[in-house]
């Protein structure tokens, strides 16, 4: 607003060129968001539509394809693998989100100080998240191993008799893909919330010091509310990213043992790259971002309600 | 206003979310004629001064494959002996890891004439791609050279689908009886018989299980790869994994888990796929006496005693076999060679094609220590002569009848898919073996409606 304003005081009044300065200030505008729009439209919007197109279609991903209705819709509902995606992939989602904003606004809280040294554990922090999801997975599947792995001789050693087989168990699988996710993306999330922190204007903090408010209270009374438009963010971004999961999940157990690992797109990627069904595999699509859309709707009319 | 700006861009967020689930556009499907350059021999005789010889051929041929540039790939070989006896051909070779060549080889397809010439390396994939009308029917090109198919053994029939000739066989992997020496003389056990039952195999499991802990010799060793197992089952040729019955697939579970859990005569399954052992080096470092592995694993083998990797003195015994059938009914696959529907050069292909399924693709085959499809017992008898074959291999590699492991038909790749989620159920433990069973039966039956 303020650049607008600016602008609108020391633009000449007459045109040059032929052009009005609007017009031309509309072409430059225009001129920076197409190379991405372009991106857009090509690579994600043409994409979808064409799912959705997809979705009510059979087709091998070369033949001229064939319009068979809801029959794709059909056929995954009454899937029990598809059934028991859904269901897991909630109860990632849930466990994932919760515990990955608990832990990361902890460890913001705890990183937020004037320490010597603080960046490195900020740096240690954070380093998950940038690692390769192939190098993450062959260490924790090292850590994981039912027999040898770090994990259960640290039970063992607890006075655990049996131990888990973690990804080889249909029991425990879950669990444990679920305790990676955590701690692959906490460090992004962190961040986040060190951000906020740290835009909270010290003023406010020390007059809550000076009214004799204790620390929790200063977090739970002063922080916490002016964390709001962040948890909302992380919220938002946990609830998208743990419902398209896929690359952690493939690289650790490729849906197993059985399918307990298999997730939504776990099950879209058996659709389109086992299967070839490129319409059982939208429909399935379809689902997931319906599901997500809602949840997203949902949370933007709670944000709102909170902001007013 | 900012608002709205927001929902957009997180409405435009989740829509990614549906991106990348599409490639590709519908191409048309029929195989381009071949051009009648080439007229057949027969009508050649009255062409005026025509070479006896067939015309020196000249293009550019893209041949994808897998796992080329590993030593000793048989690929590469039969690509150089084409090259070499046909030095006005560019061979392009496409070179795609192992892991990923099933659906880049599909999304290659699909794309259109990337490709001219192309091994397939899952069975379970063959039908898929046939049924998209990826593969060129070659019975014309047979026809018109009047090749004999009889000499594949069957063989080419797998590859005929509804009366076409979509592959042609070109190399023949079966599993066979690895063996360790070493193990077999410290337990004073004698080596193992080319005749002998599963049954029989258990037994001597146990005489050849020796040690404890981490030195701890194990009798036997089944990979992962529910073929492992569910192949015996399939080896008297009475069943396939398409039947929607799988009590055939019980009597060796049974013996798995048995050897598995009771007798501690074979490596735990859990152990294996979470340590992500692999075959090769399990056997290579010489902790197991016996592991029915595939052919395939004999060069392997020879490249590591070669190098160095492995110090294990091995041997090759026949695969043990069902009661019901006699020694030398093996169960194997044989991987196919396929021209692109879509390729322009249907002619030159046809020439690579029939050049490494032929007499000196087998020979090059052969040389390496693979089984060339084109088997017969010279061809054996030089391939088990390759410089590291143990003694007594070409007697073991016999065969009497060999069954496909996977059928080509309808729906195998998803029933294969859910036959692999259900054994490691049973391998695991994680559910009694009858509810798997009948389990399987279902969604079997589900999946091909």
């Amino acid at each position: 607003m303020a650049v607008k304003e600016k602008a609108g005081r020391e633009a000449p009044p007459a045109p040059k060129g032929g052009m009005t300065l609007r017009r031309r200030r509309t072409l430059v505008g225009l001129s920076f968001i197409t190379p991405n729009f372009v991106g857009f439209f090509v690579l994600n919007l043409i994409p979808i539509l064409f799912a959705l197109l997809l979705c009510f279609n059979k087709w091998d991903g070369y033949n001229p394809m064939e319009f068979v209705g809801l029959d794709n819709f059909k056929y995954i509902f009454t899937h029990k693998v598809f059934q028991q995606a859904v269901v897991k992939t909630v109860i990632f989602t849930v466990f994932s989100v919760v515990i990955t904003m608990l832990l990361s606004l902890g460890l913001a809280v705890l990183i937020n100080q004037k320490l010597k040294g603080i960046g490195i554990f900020r740096t240690a922090i954070f380093f998950p998240y940038v690692a390769s999801v192939v190098a993450v997975a062959a260490v924790w599947q090292m850590l994981f191993q039912k027999d040898m792995g770090l994990i259960n001789e640290i039970l063992r050693a607890l006075g655990v008799a049996d131990p888990p087989g973690w990804f080889a168990s249909t029991k425990w699988a879950l669990p444990a893909v679920i305790v990676v996710n955590i701690w692959k993306n906490m460090g992004y999330y962190m961040i986040i919330y060190l951000a906020a922190l740290q835009d909270i204007p010290t003023s406010l903090v020390e007059a809550g010091m000076i009214d004799g408010a204790n620390a929790w209270q200063r977090f739970w009374r002063i922080k916490w509310p002016l964390l709001r438009n962040a948890t909302f963010f992380v919220a938002m971004m946990l609830t998208i990213n743990s419902f398209k999961s896929f690359d952690l999940i493939y690289a650790l157990t490729e849906g197993g043992p059985g399918t307990a690992t298999t997730l939504l797109s776990q099950y879209i990627y058996n659709q389109s790259f086992v299967s070839w069904d490129y319409g059982r595999a939208s429909a399935a699509a379809m689902v997931l971002f319906a599901i997500v859309a809602v949840i997203t709707l949902f949370q933007f009319r709670l944000e709102k309600k909170f902001s007013d | 206003m900012k608002k709205i700006l927001s929902l957009v861009l997180a409405g435009a967020m989740c829509l990614g979310l549906l991106a990348g689930c599409t490639s590709g556009k519908p191409t048309e499907t029929n195989p381009p004629a071949p051009e009648k350059t080439d007229p057949p021999a027969s009508t050649q005789t009255d062409a005026p001064a025509a070479p006896t010889e067939p015309a020196e051929l000249t293009g550019t041929l893209k041949v994808s494959g897998w796992d080329m540039e590993v030593s000793g790939s048989l690929f590469k070989a039969v690509i150089d002996a084409f090259t070499d006896a046909n030095p006005g051909v560019t061979v392009e070779a496409i070179d795609i890891p192992s892991a990923d060549y099933g659906t880049k080889l599909s999304v290659m397809l699909n794309g259109g004439s990337e490709v001219d010439v192309f091994w397939v390396k899952d069975a379970d994939t063959i039908y898929p791609i046939a049924n998209r009308g990826q593969m060129a029917d070659m019975n014309q090109f047979v026809t018109r050279d009047g090749m004999d198919l009889g000499i594949y053994n069957g063989q080419a029939e797998d590859f005929n689908i509804d009366g076409k000739q979509i592959g042609m066989p070109f190399r023949t992997d079966y599993y066979t009886l690895f063996y360790n020496k070493d193990i077999f003389d410290a337990a004073g056990v004698d080596y193992p018989s080319n005749d002998m039952t599963w049954t029989e195999f258990e037994e001597l499991a146990k005489k050849v299980t020796i040690g404890d802990g981490v030195d701890k010799k194990y009798g036997a060793f089944f990979h992962t790869w529910q073929a492992c197992i569910q192949n015996w089952a399939v080896q008297d040729g009475q069943h396939t994994i398409m039947d929607t019955d799988y009590s055939f697939f019980k009597p060796y579970y049974e013996m798995a888990l048995r050897m598995q859990n009771d007798d501690k005569t074979c490596m735990d399954y859990g152990t294996v796929k979470t340590a992500n052992l692999h075959y090769s080096g399990v056997f290579a470092d010489g902790s197991v006496a016996m592991m029915p592995m595939g052919t395939w694993f004999a060069a392997t083998m020879i490249e590591k005693v070669k190098s160095g990797e492995s110090s294990v003195n091995w041997g090759i015994a026949t695969l043990p076999h069902p009661d019901n059938v006699e020694a030398g009914y093996v169960v194997g696959a044989t991987t196919p060679i396929c021209i692109n529907a879509a390729s322009p050069n249907q002619d030159l292909a046809w020439e690579f094609v029939k050049f490494v399924c032929g007499a000196e693709g087998a020979a090059a085959v052969a040389n390496l220590g693979g089984v060339p499809a084109l088997l017969d017992n010279d061809t054996l008898k030089a391939l088990t002569s390759v410089d590291g074959y143990p003694d007594g291999a070409l007697e073991a590699l016999q065969v009497k009848n060999m069954v496909r492991d996977r059928p080509v038909a309808d729906k195998v790749s998803e029933v294969n898919q859910m036959l692999g989620e259900q054994h490691s159920l049973i391998m695991l433990g994680e559910s009694d073996l009858d509810t798997v069973l009948a389990d399987m039966g279902e969604q079997s039956k589900s999946i091909q409606g």
